[in-house]
């Protein structure tokens, strides 16, 4: 374990001095801040817009005030999640390549094994570095976006809000870890570099995009602008009851969105930050209830993709030569 | 000229035996398969849920889909030149002036009378006869898939615009060819010289169209450019960034092209945005310094 510790404090002062991992995390902390603030203007253009038509029906006599938009804050979130999928997911996946390419480029992973260490210091060591690593830029980008949500769009939190945060915050830890771990583990077991890469890229390509998108086009109600049956001027219970007849092609469709732990991960944030409508203002309880097969499936995907990384990563593998 | 035509030659050999372009150009050529089957297999269920509803009495609504033109079914290739597309068009421009750097090749190249602007005219001409027949490829899939769903021949006009969305789509991909290029040129570390044109990217494709429109980045993996939301600064902000947002321009006139009824926006505008971009990079990249090229790597 103090072999592990070394190699952590040691990765840790490394990703430290890395001037471009810092630069790429900044640009992923920018991202994520600017979709917040884009959010809340998108509100306030709603409000103002809102208060225009109020102001007109006064005027024309009319006593009947439809409601106001409200403002659920953790919603302003949605954009800075999806970042976090898609674009952090990415990152992660050069974190942890480069955590062994590095060693393998400079030859230092010799001289790291000319030392007395166990069997799984190096892949330990490695990994307790990504996730202190995680810990610290989620830390720092969940805590940016609350107070940009607190401050650009002057809302006010309550206790069960910040327990939502953490939860998402957590989830999105776990989220990353999964990817490094996963290229981490790449790294190792292929002979060459490029080759971890390309099947890494392959992998985030097609878990992080291509699936979701087939999803999300294979949706009916997403077919025409506005939605399919709002265009159709079909309410919701009839709508159900249309698409019980077409269950088949749902379950394929949902079949093949579950087959993305991004999905899951999706799913499962959305859900407790109440960006999902159905949720929105619910019990935790409740919440947990409804996706508790999505939080299983990102700690299943998380501890695989750690558990593939300490397994694969020997001796034997970091010193084969190309 | 001659000198230009053996190093495309050259490149178009060392790109034969590079593994990462080639899965990428795997996996897209399978996306464009697959597109035209789930867009028809989409429209089918969309239609179907249409005479559902018309028969219960639902709706007496127009079918959505009554009167689309059979290159409908080929939207979603957009997307996939947009993601797998680009991606690999940033590949395979990091690796082309990666590769001799790497070996430090580049030195003995350079050794022959052969000037910078031929030599890398050179391999951007490689580039683009690879990628061209890899978009021959796809538009071949695309036409016989159509063909096939509809039940006869794509006719003469939708072909011609099915031609002209594949030509428009080798510009959009030059353009990230040489972005990748300049970036393998200038890099010193060869993940830096594919993480900085992968990071533009995403900031063209994501962040820039999210300030203009205020759409969620997932909302942007969609066939056709999202339009700015009326009021505040977004239509301010839009007016400015929408041009600088290739992606979304490329979204536009592919969907004009490919006659999608949600399109809007000027197509020769559209155009213009990345021609304009492709130029840009293809003049950046010709001015690059002799001492830059054989700049030695860090890693």
């Amino acid at each position: 374990m103090t072999n592990s510790l070394i190699i952590a404090q040691k990765e840790l002062l490394d990703l430290r001095r890395n001037k471009f991992l810092i630069a790429v995390l900044s640009f992923v902390l920018i991202a994520v801040v600017i979709s917040v603030v884009v959010s809340a203007t998108q509100y306030g253009v709603k409000l103002d817009a809102y208060n225009m038509y109020v102001q007109s029906l006064k005027s024309a006599g009319n006593s009947t005030v439809p409601p106001s938009p409200q403002l659920y804050p953790l919603q302003l979130l949605r954009g800075s999640i999806e970042y976090m999928e898609i674009l952090g997911a990415l990152f992660a996946i050069v974190m942890g390549y480069g955590i062994v390419a590095k060693e393998k480029q400079r030859a230092t992973i010799q001289l790291l094994f000319s030392r007395p260490i166990g069997r799984f210091a190096v892949p330990a060591g490695k990994l307790i570095a990504i996730a202190v690593a995680w810990f610290v830029a989620v830390t720092i980008i969940f805590l940016s976006v609350t107070l940009c949500v607190a401050f650009v769009g002057n809302a006010s939190f309550n206790a069960i809000d910040y327990q939502r945060l953490v939860i998402a915050a957590f989830t999105t830890w776990l989220y990353l870890i999964m990817w490094s771990a996963l290229a981490l583990g790449l790294a190792s077991w292929t002979t060459r570099l490029g080759t971890a890469l390309i099947i890494a890229l392959v992998i985030w390509l097609t878990v992080v995009l291509i699936i979701p998108q087939i999803g999300d086009t294979m949706d009916p109600d997403n077919q025409v602008p506005g939605g399919l049956f709002k265009s159709l001027s079909i309410a919701k219970p009839d709508e159900l009851a249309v698409l019980a007849q077409f269950s088949g092609f749902d379950t394929a469709r949902n079949g093949l969105e579950v087959s993305s732990v991004t999905k899951h991960f999706e799913r499962f944030t959305f859900a407790f930050l109440g960006i999902k409508d159905k949720f929105n203002q619910q019990p935790l309880g409740i919440v947990w209830a409804g996706v508790w097969n999505n939080a299983l499936s990102v700690w299943f995907a998380a501890f695989g993709a750690v558990g593939f990384a300490l397994l694969i990563t020997t001796r034997k593998k970091l010193l084969r030569r190309t | 000229m001659k000198r230009a035509l053996a190093i495309s030659r050259h490149e178009l050999v060392s790109l034969r035996r590079e593994k990462l372009p080639q899965v990428l150009l795997m996996v897209f050529i399978l996306m464009v398969s697959v597109s035209g089957l789930i867009g028809w297999l989409t429209n089918t269920t969309v239609s179907s849920v249409w005479t559902e509803a018309t028969q219960t009495g639902l709706t007496q609504a127009p079918n959505p889909f009554e009167n689309v033109s059979p290159l409908y079914y080929s939207r979603n290739t957009v997307i996939y030149l947009v993601l797998i597309g680009a991606l690999m068009a940033i590949v395979v421009g990091v690796t082309s002036t990666m590769r001799d750097r790497k070996a430090r090749t580049i030195d003995l190249v350079l050794s022959r009378p052969i000037s910078v602007v031929e030599y890398l005219l050179g391999k951007t001409i490689g580039v683009a006869i690879f990628l061209a027949a890899a978009l021959v490829a796809t538009g071949l899939i695309s036409w016989v898939s159509i063909s096939f769903i509809v039940g006869k021949p794509l006719g003469f006009q939708d072909t011609a615009r099915l031609m002209g969305f594949f030509g428009i789509a080798l510009i959009f991909l030059m353009a990230f060819v040489l972005l990748g290029m300049i970036s393998g040129v200038y890099a010193s570390r060869e993940t830096t010289a594919l993480l900085i044109p992968i990071s533009l990217w995403s900031i063209t494709a994501f962040v820039l169209p999210q300030i203009g429109t205020s759409a969620n980045p997932v909302s942007l993996l969609n066939p056709v450019p999202k339009v700015s939301v009326p009021g505040g600064a977004f239509d301010a902000l839009n007016t400015i960034l929408g041009p600088l947002s290739v992606t979304e321009q490329f979204k536009g006139a592919s969907g004009w092209l490919l006659s999608n009824p949600e399109a809007t926006g000027d197509f020769t505008t559209s155009i213009f945005v990345v021609v304009i971009a492709a130029s840009l990079g293809m003049l950046t990249l010709l001015l690059t310094r002799r001492d830059r090229i054989r700049g030695a790597l860090n890693d």
